[in-house]
């Protein structure tokens, strides 16, 4: 959807630059296309940013006003030149200093970013730096500007509202503070654990120490999704006590002692809150729930009023009034409130409130933007002799994450049925590999053989495998290093090597 | 109330041949009359699985029965695969056209098979042997990749006692073989013959029906007398579902069999 | 021979209360949020008659997007006909003229002399005709266009001459109604009470009203022009640059009045019982013409697109003398690349 608006811009005169390693299907449309090389994001901005420094595209107004440690910053900026950045990412240096014109000299310009920024040891990084350049060419706050996440599932951003981290309780309220967690201890009466937790990857290493004995995932397949699938089939195995909720059988609900059938979005009521942060209801079920399946919050009452915590809602839309109640930024959403319009974006102050579209207008919420440097630091894993080539996962058209869903209907599977390695021409001529060959692609966790795709989509010296297929699970190549605020793994960068069978 | 033409009906497996290591011929018990020509097709399918068109390789007029040769490739052939004698097959037919015999009365036939695309020209050689008075001298080339592939290699005899002269070709030999090498474009020349008169019925891969089609015309075949049969993703058999489609052609209903002036006319005319 | 009546417009819903005893009746109704979609109606009052045009075309109620064509349990099989009696109201020319088309096509007889060449054609599929002897149309004229419509170049808007069940035309305080197929008339005869007869003042509104829509399109396309010039003079590194614009996300072919490729499919209970699905499918997809053994006669996106092009405006007026499109142009909303037909027409014509 994101994209077809882009297009839309595109149509009546915008420009578009794009940044990756592949030549999408936006990237084949674009008026610049930047193919860096994996993992080197950081350098292909910090580059950008230094030809921006350097012609004076600075918006030193804004750059006084709204934001602090700029000097600091500067410093870093200065030692990535064009010339140097060429060499690390292998975009023409010429490309990325028009790329940085064009950015920095346009009214108004929006960047996006999707897991390609994220899925890195440098992750936080990477976002730093994409919120530098916002910063330093004032392209924040206002209409058709600003920095834009897009997230890989429709309601991530409503998980991460809700609380779904280790480190905060609705609303990003931490949950190390007291008095924060004291107003949740007096509406909920229950006493809360002021420790943060672990997130998802340290949860599931942390089973094979016996640190955590048990686990409840709700819609997930870790088996396909974590990286490193033979790590975490086996921590998986190492737990006393398993249950597995979701809407079909998958690899992880095989290892469950228990599984619960839960409700695809058809069947269930409530709302999706997207990337923009805007709270949108699902109108209604437009089925009943299949066979003995039920509504997630209906499965969470009844195990919590069954461990002894009664959990009585008459219907979702009592939860909504709870979470408003103990969340300033949902205050003042309600169900009743989304049903004739296209949702509320928070922060919402109070039931009056119309929503907020754009974050950051006026002053930043935290105050002044700080400027955080960000210098170089290779992926954790670079190619060497033995594993030459980097390795990059993604999605394909077709399917959807790990094919959970999308794999099981017809006319989806029949268009994209089978896991593919994308090969430049070059490693393939260098290595005798034809188009539809079937090869083994190794890395230091594990093999898979997949059917090589030889293809000018890709880079030389990068291959790129899409992570849907079971048959052929990409991850468990992929590296499980973690970037260390994040804790996100790096799966879009790992080094591999590839076999002729 | 309109006929249901999607509606399969029920045929029992008398009897499975393995012709070669991924091809089977199934012989199907027929408890109705059916009359059908050679290049003709039937939907065949298993529950579950759903249906694939397969062209029959029996003779109707001769054989008391149908058979179906069948190559294992995908889930619906894998599924016949599966199948045993005494269970049941269910099928819908018979769909598209014929090859035309008429415009071959009185000429010299050269029949050209690659690999499984014996197997409608099998029923296309019972059916002239039939009414063998009709026509001139009959050749056949056949080409497979390799000799285990060959199929009806208890038949063969018996065409080359009825008059056939056959040639037979593989693409690689194994110690045992005795036949010719190479495609079947390169045996065209040891059909003696004036090309000029002759017709030919031709059935295989694509490409090897191009070359085919491609020499013959060489050799001064007229268009109208070089009959092919295409094959093509079929769902429903009579026209409607599409998947088919051959430039502004259904293959399924105006289809399978073409002659080269039809494919110069309709097909190749507009490219897409 | 066509007959037509007036019914004053403060009628209108105690008529369609009258076929709704007999008939579900389904009509378009806004959404909360401002869709316009065609459902089983409710409430008569409900009914939206002044909109644009609704996204998904009427053929759902003709060709459902998935229908089960039977089920099978064993050695048995039991055929799911849908013979429901419906009445679609506030449909529009555009829509009318494209089930005239579609009727042709699933009976298998174009109604030209290609029948003549192909005989072979004539089959008629069971699913569609059960469903489409037991429903009546009433289609609206448009008097006000909208922005990406071109129905007038194609002959088949705003408003019909012939070939409907029943068309509304709209003179401001009244409906002009005319009936032209034997269901029509028998749904007006029925409650006759309701309407008067037409008087000369009521034709001279109505080819007044016919003035003034047709003075209102915005589009002009020739897809006869079109047609001439893609046939001969579009090089490959055109195509190219369609295909560059295609997600192929189907959306063309989904919202398309007339397109009704499908693909079948069997769904199991068990192992021996199951039903047998026929579900809409599109050209444009690479596995629509996959054979066993991942052989794809048309796999590059380019040609797939370009065979799309050639079938709508180049095959259909060779086999049914009329072009595959009504020009409804709701491809030009759906399309993400902005390659739909009356864009690419028009960026075709002046292509060099």
């Amino acid at each position: 959807m994101v994209a077809m608006h882009i297009i839309d811009a595109l149509q009546r005169g915008a420009i578009l630059i794009v940044a990756d390693p592949r030549k999408t299907m936006l990237a084949g449309l674009a008026h610049i296309h930047l193919q860096h090389r994996c993992g080197t994001d950081v350098v292909l901005l910090n580059s950008i940013m230094n030809v921006i420094i350097n012609e004076g595209l600075v918006n030193i107004d804004f750059v006084k006003m709204r934001t602090e440690r700029f000097d600091e910053f500067e410093k870093v900026i200065r030692e990535y030149t064009p010339q140097m950045a060429e060499a690390i990412t292998g975009v023409p240096e010429e490309e990325i200093r028009r790329a940085a014109r064009i950015y920095a000299s346009e009214n108004r310009t929006m960047l996006f970013y999707g897991m390609g920024i994220t899925q890195h040891t440098t992750g936080v990084d990477n976002v730093h730096a994409c919120a530098n350049l916002v910063m330093l060419t004032a392209h924040v706050g206002h209409t058709a500007t600003g920095l834009n996440p897009l997230r890989g599932h429709n309601n991530v951003q409503g998980a991460c509202d809700m609380g779904a981290l280790p480190d905060f309780l609705t609303g990003y309220q931490p949950v190390s503070d007291p008095d924060i967690r004291q107003r949740f201890e007096r509406v909920w009466a229950v006493r809360l654990n002021p420790v943060p937790g672990l997130t998802l990857t340290e949860m599931i290493s942390a089973s094979l120490t016996k640190r955590i004995r048990a686990m409840y995932i709700m819609g997930e397949n870790p088996v396909l999704s974590d990286p490193h699938t033979d790590h975490t089939i086996r921590s998986l195995k190492a737990l006393d006590f398993l249950v597995v909720q979701d809407i079909f059988m998958t690899e992880t609900t095989q290892l469950a002692d228990v599984v619960l059938p839960g409700v695809s979005f058809a069947e269930k009521d409530g709302t999706f809150t997207n990337t923009e942060r805007r709270v949108q209801k699902i109108r209604r079920a437009a089925i009943e729930p299949v066979g003995e399946a039920l509504p997630d919050w209906q499965i969470i009452s009844e195990l919590s009023t069954r461990m002894g915590y009664s959990m009585n809602y008459r219907g979702t839309y009592e939860i909504m009034e709870e979470i408003a109640l103990l969340t300033p930024i949902y205050r003042g959403i309600r169900h009743h409130r989304l049903e004739h319009n296209f949702g509320i974006q928070w922060p919402c102050p109070d039931t009056s409130h119309p929503g907020t579209a754009y974050l950051h207008r006026k002053r930043f919420s935290k105050g002044m933007g700080t400027f955080i440097p960000t210098p170089y630091i290779p992926p954790a894993e670079v190619p060497d002799s033995e594993f030459p080539f980097v390795l990059t996962t993604g999605r394909n058209y077709f399917q959807f994450h790990i094919g959970t869903m999308s794999r099981k209907t017809i006319t989806l599977e029949r268009e994209d049925p089978e896991c593919f390695v994308e090969v430049n021409p070059e490693d393939a001529r260098s290595l005798g590999i034809r188009n539809r060959e079937k090869i083994r692609v190794i890395t230091r966790r594990g093999s898979i053989d997949v059917i090589a795709k030889v293809t000018d989509r890709i880079i030389p010296g990068t291959i790129y495998i899409p992570f849907h297929f079971h048959e052929a699970p990409a991850n468990r190549l992929t590296n499980p290093a973690l970037d260390e605020i994040a804790r996100i793994p790096e799966f879009k960068v790992c080094a591999a090597r590839i076999e002729r069978l | 109330m309109i006929e249901n033409i999607y509606r399969p009906f029920k045929v029992i497996i008398s009897e499975i041949k393995q012709l070669s290591e991924n091809v089977r011929l199934f012989r199907l018990k027929l408890d109705r009359e059916i009359d059908y020509l050679p290049a003709q097709f039937f939907m065949l399918g298993v529950w579950g699985a759903g249906e694939v068109p397969i062209s029959v390789a029996s003779t109707s007029g001769r054989d008391p029965y149908i058979e179906f040769g069948i190559r294992k490739v995908g889930k619906v052939t894998g599924a016949l695969h599966e199948l045993k004698a005494g269970e049941a097959v269910w099928m819908r037919g018979p769909f598209g056209n014929g090859f035309d015999l008429k415009t071959a009365h009185g000429r010299d036939i050269i029949f050209v098979a690659g690999g499984i695309g014996i197997l409608p020209l099998r029923a296309l050689i019972n059916h002239i042997l039939m009414e063998r008075h009709f026509f001139g001298r009959l050749f056949l080339i056949y080409g497979s990749k390799r000799p285990s592939e060959m199929l009806f290699s208890d038949e063969i005899p018996l065409w080359k006692e009825a008059g056939i002269d056959v040639i037979l070709t593989v693409d690689i030999k194994d110690g045992l073989w005795r036949g010719y090498t190479g495609v079947v474009t390169e045996h065209i020349d040891r059909i003696k013959t004036d090309f000029r008169e002759a017709c030919s019925y031709i059935c295989g891969p694509e490409v090897m029906i191009e070359n085919t089609v491609k020499e013959l015309s060489l050799r001064g075949m007229p268009d109208h007398l070089i009959n092919i049969s295409l094959e093509r993703r079929m769902k429903c058999g009579i026209g409607k579902c599409g998947q088919c489609y051959h430039g502004i052609e259904y293959i399924c209903i105006n289809g399978p069999v073409y002659t080269y002036e039809d494919i110069k006319k309709r097909l190749a005319l507009y490219g897409a | 021979m066509i007959e037509r009546f007036i019914l004053d417009k403060n009628d209108l819903s105690y008529w369609l209360r009258q076929i709704r005893k007999n008939a579900s009746l389904i009509a378009p109704v806004k959404s909360l949020v401002g869709d316009v979609v065609f459902e089983s109606l409710e409430q008569i009052h409900e009914i939206s008659l002044d909109h644009p045009l609704p996204p998904p075309s009427v053929k759902e109620f003709l060709f459902p997007q998935i229908e089960t064509m039977f089920e099978y349990n064993g050695d048995e099989i039991k055929e799911i006909i849908d013979e429901e009696m419906r009445v679609v109201v506030g449909l529009r020319s555009c829509d009318a003229s494209a089930i005239k088309i579609i009727d042709r096509f699933f009976a298998g007889e174009t109604g030209s002399d290609y029948d003549m060449v192909h005989p072979n054609r004539k089959y008629k599929d069971p699913y569609y005709f059960s469903r489409r002897q037991n429903t009546v149309f009433i289609s609206m004229g448009c008097n006000v266009p909208g922005a990406v419509c071109f129905c007038y170049n194609l002959g088949a808007g705003p408003f019909l001459d012939s070939g409907f069940d029943i068309q509304l035309i709209d003179l401001e305080d009244r409906y002009l109604v005319e009936a032209d197929s034997e269901k029509g008339k028998g749904l007006v005869r029925r409650y006759d009470y309701l309407f008067r007869k037409v008087e000369t003042g009521d034709l001279e509104d109505r080819f007044e009203a016919l003035l003034s829509s047709i003075s209102k399109f915005e589009k002009r396309i020739d897809l006869r022009e079109t047609g001439q010039k893609i046939k001969n003079s579009m090089p490959d590194s055109f195509w190219q640059w369609v295909a560059e614009r295609c997600f192929e996300c189907g959306g063309c072919v989904y919202v398309c009045s007339l397109c009704t490729c499908f693909n079948i499919v069997d769904y199991n209970f068990s192992n021996q019982s199951g039903k047998r699905c026929r579900i809409w499918d599109t050209c444009l997809f690479k596995g629509f013409t996959e054979m066993a053994g991942r052989v794809i006669p048309q796999e590059k996106k380019e040609q797939r697109l370009k065979r799309w092009w050639f079938h709508k405006i180049l095959y259909y007026p060779e086999q049914f003398k009329t072009f595959g499109c009504v020009g409804c142009g709701r491809c030009t909303i759906t399309c993400p690349g902005h390659i739909d037909i009356a864009t690419l027409s028009e960026k075709i014509m002046g292509w060099r």
